[in-house]
């Protein structure tokens, strides 16, 4: 009889473990890995739910990255004793975060504040809170922002639902020794490329593996500058027939001629990521590469500053010499809370932390960005590289990538495209036939 | 006598009337188990299988019942390419590590036998590929595959006139090869020990009973050695298998599947599809392929071992 008793209620303890345990997470906000409490409990004190990728949160790796962001919570939340900031942090797989905080956005789960990745900002409007009367009483003007920013951040009912503070552009480094003029157009680079592989360098190089800054750097901007389309109105992929089947051709059968030359080692295929091309500048024998704006300060570390003065940037060289085509990226503020209150304290601190002359321009001069903000540039707070000028001009034939939900598999199916033909596994027609097939 | 015999029985009845205690029953110590078994095995197993037959997104989670994942699945141009890379890889990685691991493992009973200095050191080096995760593993080959100047296996071939370097990843065929050779420099550990475990069961008189007969070292190894082990070899085969289909940390380290998908295994297009494309169903279904393969695996384990049991 003891025993069954005995295992009766460990049997009930059990159960009403398993479910607090449930219940105890319904509570908690979803990426919350601070272990900080907060003081929400507490009712003179209201709790922001900032949510930040880690490089921008305060587990980043870069000391001074830390310091700034906690010298701007502790100082914003000394000015509003009322709210705290309870710092969150999503995955550092920047697909797999903006998956999870959009399921957690249908569900009404979002954090108050969250960073979105600007390309998909687009799919967050329904669970964004309008920020126009906000901004205007910060006397921050839409019209400051670079075009391709403002598209992003106004919703199709004309509203503003986000904050641009980051953006990146993407260019073509070279040294200006081996490369007196850079060139314009593809076949300057096969020109060039080939005279540079015979005096023994690797003449230019960009990530080529399945990763999406390949895309980002090696496809999207060639198939762009020829007018091609990868989505059409409603979303639907379009790049694989009538003249955009043609464009990308173009651009896969370029790529094919690269390393077929010996322009490109066929080595980029093992590359997903601009910064795996670092070893390759650090060697001395690479002449050009595509990369992007943020590589300036890990050129600088890697080279030292007498070697880095060698590079140069430019477009990336296109089909048509005229073209100046490239891709922006960056990160977006939403505020999800529907309590007012909470809107204005997550706007302050956003505002005060990255949006606002002096925080955006400290920010991106501390991370290495670009501000978003054309006045920002010329502010105090920023202090750029010896290429900012140029950066910020490219930014003006920026193009970003389509929001709609197609885009991943589409964006999936061309990287392995692109892999393929500069491996030398497919002919750009069967790589192209393959993407279109599995995405169509 | 007969009163005793009658009450002995009676004693007997009363007990078998007597009625069962919760305690004494094992179906209150079985739920705890049935209970975590439900919530880890079979829920998610019978959620994979559901959603196999809807068009679920990651992201968007509204669906309709359809077999749209598995029409798209099998008609996808890299559905075949995937099934040849995998059969590939599984293939050549169990036959090598099944090799290797034998050989390791003869190595090492030798060395014991004969008291050798180093034949722990040799056991231990060999276990220790073993136990490092697999992600590091692939970034480790992939140092050593690296065909730029810093690439460590090209710079060792350069001294032997392969100055223009193998294009160990970046080739399709390649890339297929390599994978292929990291993950048996990972698995031999795991043949070695359950063959070595195997070799400390073979009788002494057995060898010693070989030797007499005049059989030497080869014969003594096909004849004698392999034959006695085979229960042990069949086992390993089986779950080298199993482990070998579902290896994908590893592969997405060291080549993340490309060059395009030369070296996308099973595991990694389950994974590329529910993560990358956020194609839940498709996903879905490449997992209950998986699913079955490794089904199949477990129905011939378990017959092996019946077959073995009812050998003995």
């Amino acid at each position: 009889m003891k025993i069954n008793k005995l295992l009766m209620v460990i049997f009930v303890v059990g159960l009403l473990a398993i479910m607090s345990a449930c219940v105890g997470n319904e509570s908690k906000p979803d990426g919350d890995t601070s272990g900080k409490e907060g003081k929400g409990e507490n009712e003179s004190t209201v709790t922001i739910n900032w949510q930040a990728i880690p490089p921008y949160s305060l587990q980043s790796t870069d000391e001074n990255r830390v310091e700034y962001l906690q010298k701007a919570i502790d100082e914003w939340e000394a000015e509003n004793g009322k709210f705290e900031i309870n710092p969150m942090v999503t995955t550092s797989n920047i697909s797999e975060g903006m998956a999870k905080l959009q399921e957690q956005a249908a569900q009404g789960r979002a954090p108050d504040v969250a960073m979105v990745d600007s390309y998909i900002f687009p799919r967050f409007y329904d669970y964004l809170q309008p920020l126009d009367s906000y901004l205007e009483e910060a006397g921050i003007e839409l019209d400051d922002f670079f075009p391709f920013a403002q598209d992003v951040m106004t919703g199709p009912d004309g509203k503003i639902y986000g904050l641009q503070f980051t953006t990146d552009v993407r260019t073509l480094y070279y040294r200006t020794d081996l490369v007196p003029t850079p060139p314009q157009s593809w076949d300057e680079v096969l020109e060039i490329g080939k005279q540079l592989k015979e005096d023994g360098y690797n003449a230019l190089m960009f990530p080529g593996g399945t990763d999406e800054p390949t895309v980002n750097t090696s496809l999207w901007p060639y198939y762009w500058a020829q007018g091609g389309e990868l989505v059409d109105d409603e979303g639907n992929a379009v790049f694989g027939e009538g003249e955009n089947r043609t464009k990308m051709l173009n651009a896969l059968t370029y790529l094919q001629n690269l390393v077929d030359t010996g322009v490109t080692p066929s080595r980029v295929t093992t590359y997903g990521n601009e910064a795996d091309l670092n070893a390759e500048i650090a060697t001395g024998e690479l002449a050009m590469f595509i990369g992007g704006n943020w590589q300036v300060s890990q050129m600088k570390e890697i080279l030292g500053e007498e070697e880095f003065s060698k590079w140069g940037v430019s477009h990336i060289p296109h089909k048509d010499p005229n073209a100046k085509t490239t891709l922006a990226g960056g990160w977006v503020w939403g505020i999800f809370a529907e309590d007012e209150e909470k809107q204005q304290a997550a706007f302050d601190f956003i505002v005060h932390t990255f949006i606002g002359d002096k925080g955006m321009g400290n920010w991106a001069t501390i991370g290495g960005y670009l501000p978003t903000r054309e006045s920002v540039y010329k502010h105090e707070s920023y202090t750029g590289n010896v290429f900012t000028d140029q950066f910020s001009e490219f930014l003006n034939h920026a193009q970003m990538r389509p929001a709609a939900t197609s885009y991943t598999k589409i964006s999936a199916e061309l990287q392995n495209a692109a892999s393929s033909v500069l491996s030398g596994g497919k002919t750009p027609e069967d790589a192209l036939q393959d993407a279109w097939d599995a995405v169509k | 006598m007969k009163n005793e015999s009658n009450n002995g029985a009676g004693i007997y009845k009363k007990a078998q009337r007597k009625p069962k205690k919760l305690g004494n029953s094992p179906v209150l110590w079985f739920i705890p188990l049935v209970l975590v078994l439900l919530l880890v095995f079979v829920y998610p197993i019978i959620e994979i299988i559901r959603f196999s037959f809807t068009d679920a997104g990651l992201i968007d989670r509204d669906y309709t019942y359809t077999l749209k994942s598995y029409f798209s699945l099998f008609t996808s141009p890299g559905f075949f390419n995937m099934l040849f890379v995998t059969g590939f890889f599984v293939f050549f990685s169990v036959t090598f590590q099944m090799m290797l691991g034998l050989a390791v493992a003869l190595l090492v009973d030798q060395g014991m036998k004969r008291r050798l200095h180093g034949t722990v050191i040799l056991r231990t080096a060999v276990l220790t590929a073993w136990a490092i995760p697999g992600v590091i593993i692939g970034i480790i080959w992939t140092m050593l595959y690296n065909e730029s100047n810093a690439g460590v296996l090209n710079y060792i071939l350069s001294f032997v006139g392969l100055d223009s370097g193998i294009a160990f990843l970046s080739d399709p065929i390649n890339s297929l090869i390599s994978v292929t050779f990291a993950n048996v420099w990972r698995g031999t550990a795991f043949s070695m020990i359950m063959i070595y475990a195997g070799l400390q069961t073979i009788s002494k008189d057995v060898i010693e009973a070989t030797l007499v007969d005049g059989a030497n070292a080869v014969q003594r190894l096909f004849k004698v050695i392999i034959p006695i082990l085979s229960p042990v070899l069949f086992i390993n085969l089986i779950v080298v298998t199993v482990e070998t289909f579902n290896t994908f940390d590893m592969v997405m380290a060291l080549t993340g599947g490309g060059p395009g998908r030369s070296t996308e295994v099973i595991a990694l297009s389950i994974y590329n599809s529910i993560f990358r494309q956020f194609e839940l169903g498709q996903g879905a279904a490449t997992a209950v392929v998986l699913l079955l393969i490794n089904t199949l695996m477990t129905v011939i384990y378990f017959k092996a071992i019946e077959k073995n049991q009812a050998v003995n």
